[in-house]
């Protein structure tokens, strides 16, 4: 049957008709620049987005100048930067950004260089009340190269317990991790039925879930035992002997952990703590203030927030600082500069700390007042002070999604702690070659 | 129906349908061509075969790939025998029918997000309902951490699946039962027949159109299963409810390697339309 399709001897004209379509679909699409004084920022949606939203509004009546706010959820945050800022489209003047996407940005040299613009006001650095680890991590090579973003949210890890408990029981306070786990082996075996609701207090609580959150839980284990991502000519290490002593001893601890507790995340770690069916665990700032909420909290006045536990070395807290940077294609790159210094300035931090936010400046924790609302400061700054940030490397997502995957395989008890480590080594030195 | 090629009508039609093929071609074929280019393209846009060889070295790759397929066969399975059960069941004027019937959408007109957020809550095992029913009848429950276990992840996904997949299943193949006519099951009767040879010889064959299609389509969307697994265990725990699409996802989305995720989701299509073609071979073959 040779007979063409009498539908298909038109095509000529269907082809015109689609080219018409899309150029009319595609040139509405196109970019209109926004009117003289506007700038648009890329937040994420929570609680430190949430300060900035409430600054930008300030901002707006203050100066008049229009703010757009583009907010995503933490997971979605950094693919739309990612897109944005290699489609050089310019649609955003300033965006959050969490500091280990940091090294990825900064090596696509997407970012512009903040010097040259605190020049032309009248400053050759940003002026030294800013926390140094938090500084460092907005320089790239780390603290020392160029400045690309300004740290505005001071998190780092803090080490949560129930002090009530440690009297209780009369256990030396978390110094150390063999510390930690006499304690969680201790609480775990004797409060079989204390928690409020009558049920069993687990010692520790730990977040394994594959990805950011085992990764997290484990590298102040991994740096207190002595282990090392990374050696001096970036090979990886995680093999060593001292990341596997350090797994093998966070498979330890989890003995003393709610059952499930590889597929734990933030939640429900938290869940635990407030709840009162838990001990100790690692943690962020943001948590804090939950334990003094009634409706949330079954552990009102019973934490403890202090440093990290140390061993071989002394205890030091990931990083986990919130940046806000100046796109290179931002379409307003002066008025954003304007914003950056505004909203990162003492007082404007100030009121982000009173919102919820831990600040980067070490005159702002030292602050009577928001000592008085925010008794765990002191600690929070030396956890910060003390501080490392991830391996800085541009791979880091991939890296750590690797990482995460055997720590949680290690966990769960699917590898023994050997063949996780070395099969995390093996895959992370592939990532690198790539 | 072709019209006469100097019809009005024709011309009417032709321009009637033209924003639709315009569309598709914008946001489908375009899209397509594009992400074909992107696989065969490095980071910094130059032409390789990298992506593609990379894959049969990637252990996370290869595993992806079988928890694609160890998923889509077991929830494929259950999915049918349970549709097919409910459906042979509710054909017959039992009473309650309707009521059971409608109780069965329910399932099918939640977003799968939903359904993970669910199931991530009935199967926790602190807190979780499974857990808690199971404990006040006196079962152990310690070692059923079901997502975070190893051994029991895959099966509360798949659990998940069963769940608000069954009904489609049953949905389809129940129009396929009342389609057939009731002339041979009176000749089976007149020769007869016992309930099993009528359900052998009689409903299986009649009905084979309708279990293939229901098969096709629900096989085409297990092999591309993300919502209520993300939402579940992320894949987890380790490695151990990665499928496919979440990989291809991560590598797009966290790790932007974009070529290489397009590598994959080619391998996919591939895949889906090598089983799809099988199907639908079945299906003219019994009409030829």
């Amino acid at each position: 049957m040779k007979r063409q399709s009498p539908l298909m001897t038109r095509w000529p004209l269907w082809l015109a008709l689609a080219i018409v379509t899309i150029a009319v679909g595609t040139s509405s699409c196109s970019r209109v620049a926004p009117p003289g004084k506007s700038l648009t920022l890329a937040i994420n949606s929570g609680v430190e987005g949430d300060a900035l939203k409430q600054a930008a509004k300030d901002y707006e009546s203050q100066t008049g100048i229009h703010i757009n706010i583009a907010e995503f959820p933490y997971a979605n945050l950094f693919e739309k930067e990612l897109i944005d800022l290699n489609a050089h489209s310019g649609a955003y003047d300033l965006i959050m950004l969490d500091d280990p996407w940091f090294p990825k940005f900064a090596s696509l040299k997407v970012l512009s260089d903040l010097t040259p613009l605190l020049q032309k006001r009248g400053k050759t650095d940003p002026d030294n009340d800013f926390v140094a680890t938090a500084m460092a991590l907005c320089r790239e090579p780390y603290a020392t190269g160029t400045l690309l973003a300004f740290p505005y949210v001071g998190n780092s890890q803090l080490f949560f317990y129930r002090r009530d408990l440690f009297q209780k029981h009369d256990v030396k306070e978390p110094a150390t991790w063999d510390d930690v786990l006499a304690a969680a082996k201790a609480i775990s075996e004797q409060e079989t039925s204390g928690a409020p609701g009558g049920g069993k207090v687990y010692g520790y609580v730990m977040r394994a879930a594959q990805g950011n959150a085992a990764v997290a839980d484990f590298m102040p284990i991994f740096w207190a035992f002595g282990g090392e991502m990374f050696d001096t000519n970036g090979q990886p290490t995680v093999n060593s002997p001292e990341g596997i002593a350090a797994l093998k001893f966070m498979i330890e601890l989890g003995k003393y952990s709610p059952p499930g507790y590889a597929s734990f995340n933030a939640d429900e770690v938290g869940a635990h703590l407030l709840q009162g069916t838990a001990a100790m665990s690692i943690n962020w700032p943001a948590w804090i203030s939950s334990f003094s909420d009634a409706a949330k909290s079954k552990v009102i006045g019973k934490m403890e927030f202090g440093q990290l536990p140390g061993a071989k070395n002394p205890g030091r807290a990931e990083i986990g600082n919130w940046l806000i940077a100046i796109p290179r294609d931002a379409q307003n790159v002066e008025a954003a500069m304007d914003f950056l210094l505004w909203a990162t300035s003492r007082e404007q931090m100030k009121l982000s700390a009173q919102r919820g936010n831990p600040p980067t400046r070490k005159s702002l924790f030292t602050d009577p007042e928001l000592v008085a609302k925010f008794p765990s400061y002191p600690a929070q700054l030396r956890s910060l002070e003390s501080s490392r940030p991830r391996p800085r490397t541009a791979q880091w997502n991939e890296i750590e999604n690797a990482f995460g995957i055997y720590l949680s395989k290690a966990n769960s008890g699917e590898l023994t702690p050997e063949d996780a480590m070395n099969q995390a080594n093996a895959e992370i030195k592939k990532i690198i070659a790539r | 129906m072709v019209m006469p090629r100097n019809s009005p009508d024709r011309a009417l039609a032709l321009v009637l349908i033209a924003p639709t093929i315009a569309v598709l071609l914008a946001l489908t074929i375009y899209p397509l061509i594009y992400s074909l280019k992107v696989s065969f393209e490095t980071e910094t846009g130059k032409l390789t075969f990298a992506n593609f060889s990379r894959l049969l070295s990637d252990q996370f790759f290869l595993s992806a790939l079988a928890h694609t397929f160890v998923y889509a066969v077991v929830a494929l399975t259950i999915e049918f025998f349970l549709g097919l059960s409910l459906a042979m069941l509710l054909h017959e004027a039992i009473r309650g029918r309707n009521l059971v019937r409608a109780l069965l959408l329910v399932p099918l007109m939640l977003p799968p997000v939903v359904v993970g957020v669910i199931w991530r809550l009935m199967l926790n095992s602190n807190f979780g309902a499974l857990n808690g029913t199971l404990k006040r009848f006196g079962f152990s429950t310690e070692a059923l951490t079901w997502t975070a276990s190893p051994k029991l992840a895959m099966a509360s996904v798949i659990i998940a699946d069963v769940w608000q997949w069954t009904p489609f299943m049953f949905l389809i193949l129940l129009a396929g039962l009342q389609a057939i006519p009731q002339e041979p099951y009176e000749a089976a009767l007149v020769d007869g027949s016992t309930r099993w040879q009528t359900f052998r010889y009689v409903t299986l064959p009649l009905l084979r159109p309708a279990i293939l299609i229901a098969l096709l389509l629900r096989t085409m969307d297990l092999l591309r299963v993300f919502d209520h697994i993300f939402i579940l265990t992320e894949g987890g725990p380790g490695f151990a409810t990665e499928t496919l699409s979440l990989y291809i996802y991560r590598t797009a989305f966290r790790f932007s390697n974009f070529g290489y995720a397009a590598a994959m989701s080619f391998v996919l299509l591939i895949l889906t339309n090598l089983i799809s073609v099988a199907y639908i071979r079945m299906l003219r073959a019994q009409d030829a």
